[in-house]
């Protein structure tokens, strides 16, 4: 990924909220269509040894990495994010490697639908609850090397 | 979910932490094994749930005290105990199948297994060793030795992709009798599966090597496509009509009996909510009679306002025949088959011909039963005992005035002798008041459990309550685990000279109390 330098203020909270749920309709949204043009758990003998739970999870991994890791890596930019006018960008204006989006940002997306399982759910609570510290900087960007600032026409 | 796979998990390590336990040491491994209390799920082959070998009766129930406590490992344990002289044989959540010492509750042995053991434990002769069969929902039937707890065989069909083994199987000579289910009826509730294309059945196998012999689908035509959702999610039918309940064995006919559920999508069928009489050597439907007709349902209608795609419409009552048959002779000499119904109907038919002699209802019904687990009868007495559970499921509709309680009933004529019932014990849904369990019969005496968690044993002539316990509490095990009471529900209590087992606890379904207790009661005495 090339880095961009930041080109605005801080993104607010409210967009980060907002893009962040438009992000989490669209990647399960794309899931179940791939689920149901690939027939994965549409017949009885996708239910034998639980193998269309595995099948599910690629789809969903595959629907991540298409809607939300290719555009971050390209453009900086998710589908939610674009639309309410931020990105992501380095925090030290230095390149993000692609691992580095791969292996520790990527995970915190699937994190964030522990929410509804309370056992689980503080690892997401903790890491949205940040973005209340100094740089509004939740857990993953900071542990990612990134920040969120606000789009502004040059 | 989470929470329970946490909590059995904590039970799983509390339970092996004490089976470590001295209080135990000296306990021989070696179960007693020349005679077991049952020899299938209903007592006898007929599956009269009457246990001849006890001594509890209306003049010594209220003598009954707690004996012993086992803690399982599961807060919905769905095992019904089979007892030898000296052992009861008992699923134990993920833990396995442990033998535990009948006047101790002390662990002689544990067969290893992880998996939903879902039926009644039952003795067998396999080749020349004594083993006890029993169900994992998922995995099939196994034999195990009942001695050093050896596995001898796992057996499972071909014949449908996703079978449930909820029902017990039934060991008659060489030949094991399997109920057939199908988890159909709960994947359905993904909206993205093409429902429906499986049908229930009943399975034959050698008893010695349990391979299959034959399979009877009780849906003969293949499913076809017959239409679509969301464009792109196919439907298709006919499917369903399930096996939930062991069969009864007629030994003068050579048949097997058993009813089937509801169909899961349409078109329906003519062997849905059905009684089946089915020759035991070949598998050859002799007769089958229907009793509720275009009976379509699936777990995606009990919430019926989300108007789920896999929910059939026109939608069914979902009155599955899911308790098993009963052969029975009443008084004059005559024989009826008996079966009850979820719809809270219990039916007396001609086992020649299927003919229906007697119908009646005695309930309300609905998904929770009417009849939902099992009857039991008392030949001597002429008196067949109907339990009734008329829980009401809450996102489905269940027009008409529950009536829960137990229904005494003349065999001969179904005409009702007496009945009992009682108030919930309060206002929340966990404390409704009704009988899903199966009851039990011996001698002048039956024994029936609530959904509530009262256990109690009634009168047979009367119906009168002669002794009772209530559940809700917790117990000190002897095998050292946290252990709690809760519902009484599944396949009820059993009974050996003068103990009474019963587990307490299931909240499998509809918002009932889990638990795990494993409960011994003896009579101490007459009370003249």
């Amino acid at each position: 990924m090339s880095s961009l330098e930041p080109r605005g203020p801080l993104a607010s909270r409210r967009r980060r909220l907002l893009a962040t749920a438009i992000d989490g309709i669209l990647v399960p949204a794309l899931t179940i269509v791939l689920v149901m043009l690939t027939d994965v758990v549409e017949d009885a003998e996708d239910y034998v040894d639980n193998v269309w739970m595995f099948h599910v999870l690629l789809l969903a991994i595959a629907s991540y990495l298409l809607l939300n890791g290719y555009t971050l890596w390209r453009t900086q930019q998710t589908l939610g994010k674009r639309a309410l006018g931020i990105a992501m960008v380095a925090a030290a204006g230095t390149t993000i490697p692609w691992w580095r989006l791969v292996v520790v940002r990527a995970p915190f997306f699937a994190f964030m639908y522990l929410v509804v399982v309370p056992p689980l759910a503080l690892l997401p609570l903790i890491d949205h609850l940040m973005i209340f510290g100094k740089g509004r900087r939740c857990l993953h960007d900071r542990l990612a090397g990134t920040v969120v600032v606000r789009l502004v026409p040059s | 979910m989470v929470t329970g796979t946490l909590t059995a998990a904590l039970l799983l390590l509390a339970g092996m932490a004490a089976s470590a336990g001295a209080t135990c040491e000296g306990t021989r491994s070696q179960p007693g094994l020349s005679q077991f209390y049952a020899e299938s799920w209903g007592i006898d082959a007929r599956n009269t749930r009457y246990q001849p070998r006890s001594t509890l009766s209306s003049r010594n129930a209220a003598t009954l005290e707690l004996k012993w406590v086992y803690g399982l490992a599961s807060t919905s344990p769905r095992s019904l105990p089979l007892v030898s002289e000296d052992t009861v044989f008992v699923g134990d959540g993920p833990r396995g199948v442990v033998a535990l010492d009948r006047e101790t509750g002390c662990e002689r042995w544990l067969y290893p297994h992880d998996g939903p053991i879902s039926s009644a434990i039952v003795p067998a002769v396999v080749g020349e060793r004594v083993a006890i069969l029993f169900n994992d929902r998922r995995k099939g039937i196994f034999a195990i030795d009942a001695g050093n707890a050896e596995l001898i065989w796992n057996t499972a069909i071909d014949d449908q992709p996703i079978p449930w083994y909820s029902g017990t199987a039934l060991p008659v000579g060489d030949t094991l009798y399997a109920p057939i289910s199908s988890v159909e009826v709960a994947v359905a509730m993904n909206p993205l599966y093409g429902c429906c294309t499986t049908s229930g059945g009943m399975a034959a196998f050698d008893l010695a090597t349990g391979e299959k012999r034959w399979f009877l689908p009780t849906i003969p035509d293949a499913p076809k496509r017959t239409g679509s959702h969301w464009l792109f999610v196919s439907k298709y039918g006919p499917s369903g009509a399930a096996v939930w309940g062991a069969p009864s064995y007629d030994a003068a006919r050579n048949r097997i009996y058993f009813g089937t559920g509801q169909n899961y999508s349409h078109p329906t069928t003519d062997t849905s909510d059905a009684i089946f009489a089915v020759d035991a050597a070949s598998g050859d439907v002799q007769w089958h009679r229907q009793f509720t007709a275009n009976d379509a349902y699936t777990a995606a209608c009990n919430n019926i306002e989300l108007n789920h795609p896999n929910c059939p419409k026109p939608t069914g009552p979902d009155v599955d025949f899911g308790a098993p048959t009963l052969l029975v002779h009443a008084p004059s000499g005559r024989q009826l088959l008996i079966a009850g119904q979820k719809s809270a109907e219990v039916h007396g038919m001609d086992p020649d011909t299927g003919e229906v002699i007697w119908s009646r209802r005695v309930g309300r019904g609905g998904i929770i039963g009417g009849v939902h687990w099992g009857l039991a009868a008392n030949e001597s007495l002429g008196l067949l005992f109907v339990p009734i559970s008329d829980k009401a499921l809450e996102g489905f509709p269940s027009p008409g005035d529950p009536a829960p309680g137990l229904y005494a009933l003349d065999i001969e004529t179904g005409e009702q002798r007496w009945a009992y019932s009682r108030a919930s014990r309060c206002d929340e849904t966990e404390c409704v008041f009704g009988l899903s369990a199966a009851v039990t019969a011996a001698n002048d005496v039956v024994v029936i459990g609530g959904m509530d968690g009262m256990l109690e044993v009634l009168d047979a002539n009367s119906g009168t309550v002669v002794w009772s316990h209530d559940a809700w509490r917790e117990y000190d095990a002897v095998n050292g685990v946290a252990t709690q009471g809760g519902a009484f529900d599944t396949h009820g209590a059993f009974l050996a000279d003068d103990l009474l087992f019963v587990v307490a606890g299931y909240g499998y379904v509809g918002r009932q109390r889990g638990g795990n207790a494993l409960l011994v009661f003896q009579v101490r005495g007459a009370v003249e």
